[in-house]
């Protein structure tokens, strides 16, 4: 499984007027394609922190001290702004745990929910535009160099074939696709309409105007194939109706069933149906048929059948042109690839040296730069540009470097500067408090970054590249070219799909109203115009939820969205997650404290406490064989269906991350603490592959414990339970 | 923990109506509940946001003026409604217009109704406003009777006499001014909320007294640091504002609040719902611990079925303003009858994956799940303390389905 998000040693603290507060202490994990992680801890454990900084939202007084989130080639930590500004909403989006206080309570929910749909839109198309050249052209090198140079013109006239009849046929495929829009959207309209006509007063002649001026709108050479004139009578017919119609007199004090005209319901069922059957017919190739355009530019398409044309199209691509492109793709692709193996396979020694660089000796401020310029250079050069899915290693390589060498830098100035203040500080309190004056201000405590960790950053850095170079060299035999051809001429379809793309209000609209069906929201026609207030909690949480997914997102990220709603309400919103995930392939980080709802929802578990994971598993390595005592006191403090005795609550509060302890953050709170977990803290401890927990308890020489009783007891009963049932 | 056995009655609310007005129309927030509270027990309340279990807890404590019913504790109607019988002298006004001049014994019949009701409404409506002062009423003359032996006995002693007598004064004072109702006490959902920022803790735990007419200062810290000990905070907050507090702690004070009034009757709104996991625990142990401590009678409204189950001597189940189902809470999650109770009983998340992947919610469609066109509906007595909303058809279904 490809490990979508990865975050790597994150470290994020606050700047307060009482100390630094270290929120997020070292944390990494990764996340999967179509998986869920849940983060489970209490309030202030660092969990709600960990999602803002992926998705680069976190407060002005914070400080990111170190670690990497890769995303896509991208390292979320380090680009600008402007760069974020493409990933945030756009492929993470994130779903806030009060629905009310993150809509805006003056604008209508349906503006909202397009919002993000038109914004996106543009800037989309640009970049879409950006990313099918560029990609193109390194094609058309690696091409060239498979080729030889004799071949180059023959070459550049495919790929310039291949561009031309892309776009074209993309084009004819994104006006039949707005044609097919409108039709929908007129469908679903009529059927909302003639389903409410029966129960209560509507306006039939804004009905009439409005489906009449989507069927003049209705026009595609593919799509209306053959319905042209049919469509043209229908909206003529309505019209007629429409001036025809006279409201029906209200009387006075006398309320009476609403009748529609029996005309206009036959003539509204009639439209429903022609259109419903003109949407039945088989959907052209465009993708084929822009090719066989550009051969013959005389013919008229539309003449022929729709299969026929198919087919024809795709033996005249194939015959004339696909077959060999693919093969001359293949083999730049494999070029390619080779290249970059060997320079990759040329690079390793280098980095081993660069490493052994870092690690002795003491570090030079100029050459430790220049080092890590001349390397990073030699490693964006051994990066196979033609590879769909990025190595973020690789690609952030010299900016993480960059930064972990700047950063180890400025701690070496900074250090005695602050110990400096502190001293004296501390001095003139002392002095003031010898004098027998009353201080009223604190010194505020030192922070001092350790050396010999950050240069292990640095180190870090390093290692992690050669580790992917390593296992990229032990894979290079088993690399599947033609498939790769395949999916690189897709992603030039859905590139293309996005230049040609144009997203106007009405089909945002149409799409809003689809995705609010989506996710639940009877009568979406009516509830688009309405404001948030109109809404109840659990609708609110599902406006949140389309808002979330309207620009199609890789990546979810809800922080507690039910914690606010009760039972069934959760139930629906959970069910509705789940099923968005599967139709979508949604990677979904799922923050929540309640452990019920894990179950459910979770694939991976970590269980944080005070800006560390300290457990980490499978949803069934947690919940039938938990290992950290913390992870035992949060499940024995909730009681369910069965449980009778006194509750475990954990005593105590988490501890001031201000000064975070010496040894194991839980030790205060823990009744199993022994005399080390005082003192130093502990490392990961693997249970399972799949399953790790960072407590002394599993250190060979520690004495055997129980988990408490309470929870013994429910594993005990969930085994017998799955017993009776298997 | 349970008190089965004590069967004598704290509260008792007899259909219990809270309409409120939305323009033209009204929302039926309760309509038509009863129930029993028996002293020492816990009572559940569940159901979806919106479904009026609040409502209830509020009308009880008299925040709201009840539309119709009546509200008893310790026997005594606190609340009343005069809803039912406006509706009655209508419904017989309208039935002697109908009639004209026929019938005469009918017509009697029918004015005789109407007085009756009149009557009724005229009581309850003098319940509703005097039940406070009849109940300062009575504790006065209780401490009249208890002081007039000793006056007696002190005749000769001036000094003593007067002391005596100074003692009974600022004792009757106190009496005048207490009410029936603050033995009934309220825990609120946000304990942020409902604290006042600008008050120290001292002085939101004793304001209560205060309004009491309580003006012994030492007395009155004296009572705050043992609540404060009791709930599981130190004297020192005493002196603190509400804003220096963790979540856990401010609904300590919250309770602390409700606590020092030593009330009868608890009723605990949601009073964890906005807390953490394990403060969650901490809670629940310490209202546990009062309960046994101080022989507290709780209202327990709450939307998590798995902590009111484990809280809960008997729990209501309240659907759309109606009581649905009422049993004690072993029998209730053994067997739900009614289909809402069977639905919300399904949406319940467990800490069990592998069970939880399997779960499968049933969804609780009223219109679709009973026919009261004709055969109308009401809470009945499947098995002996087990009441379920049913018509006549149902109910017989339900004790088939028992075994019954």
């Amino acid at each position: 499984m490809a490990s979508i998000l990865q975050v790597k040693h994150l470290k994020v603290s606050f700047r307060t007027s009482s100390g630094t507060v270290k929120a997020v202490r070292d944390i990494s994990f990764d996340l999967e394609r179509g998986k869920t992680l849940a983060v489970v801890g209490e309030s202030g454990s660092g969990k709600s922190v960990t999602s803002k900084a992926i998705l680069g939202i976190l407060a002005g007084n914070s400080i990111v001290e170190g670690g990497e989130i890769l995303y896509d080639g991208k390292d979320l930590l380090k680009i600008s702004e402007e760069e974020m500004c493409k990933v945030r909403g756009d492929k993470i989006s994130m779903i806030f745990q009060d629905p009310l206080s993150s809509l805006n309570p003056i604008v209508k929910i349906g503006r909202q929910i397009t919002e993000a749909m038109l914004l996106k839109n543009k800037g989309n198309r640009k970049a879409a535009r950006k990313d099918f050249n560029n990609t193109l052209a390194l094609l058309k090198q690696a091409m060239i160099a498979a080729q030889g140079q004799d071949s180059a013109a023959k070459v550049e006239e495919m790929v310039k074939t291949f561009d031309t009849f892309c776009i074209e046929g993309i084009k004819l495929e994104n006006s039949y696709n707005q044609a097919a829009d409108v039709a929908e959207s007129i469908i679903s309209h009529t059927e909302d309409f003639l389903f409410a006509a029966g129960k209560k007063r509507v306006d039939v002649k804004a009905e009439l105007r409005e489906v009449s001026d989507k069927l003049k709108r209705l026009k595609d050479p593919f799509l209306t194939k053959g319905y042209d004139e049919k469509i043209a009578h229908m909206a003529a017919q309505l019209d007629q109706l429409r001036v025809g119609y006279r409201e029906p007199a209200k009387k006075k004090g006398e309320e009476t069933v609403f009748q529609l005209p029996q005309e206009i319901r036959t003539a509204l069922e009639q439209v429903e149906a022609e259109l419903k059957q003109m949407m039945e017919q088989t959907r052209p190739n465009f993708f084929r048929i822009g090719y066989y355009k550009l051969k013959n530019p005389n013919e008229n398409l539309t003449a022929k059948p729709v299969e026929q044309l198919n087919e024809e199209a795709l033996k005249c691509l194939d015959s004339n042109f696909m077959l060999e492109f693919r093969s001359m793709v293949e083999q730049g692709l494999r070029h390619s690839f080779q290249t970059a193996l060997e320079k990759k396979q040329a690079v390793l020694p280098q980095l081993e040296e660069l490493k052994v660089f870092y690690t002795t000796g003491e570090l030079e401020k100029g050459s430790a730069h220049s080092r890590a310029k001349a390397a990073n250079a030699l490693v964006q050069d051994s990066i196979d540009k033609l590879e769909i899915v990025k190595d973020s290693a690789a690609y952030t390589f010299g900016m993480a470097l960059e930064n972990t060498i700047d950063r180890y830098f400025m701690a070496k100035v900074r250090n005695p500067q602050e110990e400096e203040r502190y001293a004296k500080q501390s001095a003139k309190r002392e002095a003031l408090i010898a004098k027998g004056k009353t201080v009223d201000w604190k010194v505020v405590p030192k922070t001092v970054y350790d050396l010999d960790e950050m240069k292990g950053d640095i180190v870090r850095v390093v290692d992690n590249l050669i580790e992917r170079y390593q296992a990229y060299i032990a894979a290079a035999g088993e690399v599947d070219f033609a498939a790769r051809t395949v999916e690189l001429i897709d992603y030039f379809k859905l590139k293309a799909s996005q230049v040609v793309n144009v997203v106007t209000k009405t089909m945002a609209r149409e799409r809003a109203i689809k995705l609010m069906e989506e996710v639940g929201i009877p009568e979406p026609r009516i509830r688009y115009n309405q404001y948030p207030f109109e809404f109840s909690g659990g609708m609110r949480q599902r406006i949140v939820i389309a808002i979330a997914l309207a620009a199609d997102p890789d990546i979810l990220i809800c922080d507690e969205p039910t914690t606010a709603l009760d039972v069934t309400i959760q139930a629906q919103i959970l069910e509705l997650i789940n099923r968005l995930k599967e139709e979508r392939n949604l990677s979904v980080i799922f923050i929540t404290h309640d452990l019920g709802v894990v179950a459910n929802m979770a694939d991976d578990i970590a269980v944080m406490y005070a800006g560390k994971v300290v457990e980490y598993g499978t949803v069934e390595d947690i919940f039938y064989d938990p290992r950290h005592p913390y992870t035992w006191a949060l499940l024995a403090s909730m009681p369910d269906l069965d449980t009778k005795e006194k509750l475990d609550a954990i005593p105590g509060t988490p501890p001031n991350m201000v000064y975070p302890p010496v040894g194991d953050a839980f030790a205060d709170r823990n009744k199993y603490a022994m005399k080390i977990d005082f003192e130093q803290q502990p490392p990961e401890f693997e249970v399972s592959p799949t399953h790790w927990a960072a407590t002394w308890l599993l250190h060979p020489d520690a004495p055997k414990v129980e988990p408490p009783k309470i929870i013994t007891d429910r594993i005990a009963r969930m085994r017998k339970a799955e017993g009776e049932n298997a | 923990m349970s008190n089965h056995d004590n069967q004598e009655v704290l509260l008792k609310v007899e259909h219990l109506c809270q309409y409120f007005k939305m323009g033209d129309s009204e929302l039926k927030a309760v309509d038509d509940v009863s129930f029993e509270i028996h002293k020492g027990e816990v009572f559940g309340l569940v159901g979806e946001s919106g479904c009026g279990k609040t409502t209830t807890g509020r009308s009880i404590i008299k925040i709201y003026d009840i539309t119709s019913g009546s509200i008893y504790f310790k026997g005594q109607r606190i609340c009343a409604g005069t809803r039912s019988y406006t509706d009655e002298i209508a419904r017989c006004r309208k039935q002697l217009k109908a009639l004209g001049s026929g019938d005469a014994a009918k017509k009697a019949e029918l004015e005789q109704r109407i007085a009756t009701a009149r009557e009724e409404m005229r009581k309850a409506k003098y319940d509703h406003k005097h039940s406070d002062a009849e109940y300062a009423a009575t504790l006065v003359e209780k401490i009249q009777q208890e002081y007039a032996p000793k006056l007696e006995s002190a005749k000769g002693d001036s000094a003593k006499l007067a002391a005596l007598k100074k003692q009974m004064a600022e004792e009757i004072r106190i009496a005048r001014k207490s009410k029936l109702i603050t033995n009934i006490q309220m825990i609120f959902q946000d304990p942020i909320a409902s604290l006042d920022p600008r008050m120290t803790v001292r002085e939101i735990i004793a304001e209560g007294l205060v309004i009491n007419g309580i003006r012994d200062k030492e007395y009155i810290d004296q009572k705050v640091y043992e609540i404060l000990e009791t709930v599981g905070l130190v004297r020192e907050h005493a002196g603190r504002y509400p804003h220096e507090f963790s979540g856990g702690q401010r609904q300590r004070i919250g309770i602390a609040r409700a606590v020092i009034m030593n009330p009868d009757l608890l009723i605990a709104d949601e009073p964890i719902s906005a807390l953490d996991v394990s403060i969650q625990a901490q809670v629940i142990n310490l209202l546990n611990d009062l309960r046994e401590k101080l022989g507290l009678t709780i209202l327990f409204i709450a939307h998590d079925l798995s902590v009111v189950k484990y809280f809960s001597d008997r729990i209501g189940v309240m659907h759309f303003g109606k009581m649905v189902e009422l049993a004690s809470s072993e029998e209730l999650f053994a067997h739900p009858m009614h289909p809402y109770t069977k639905s919300l009983l399904s949406a319940i998340p467990l800490p069990d994956p592998r069970s939880e992947k399997k779960r499968v919610r049933i969804t609780y469609n009223p219109l679709a799940e009973h026919d009261y066109s004709v055969d109308k509906p009401s809470l009945r007595e499947i098995s002996p303390g087990h009441f379920v909303h049913c018509n006549d058809a149902e109910e017989k279904a339900y004790r088939e389905e028992l075994g019954l």
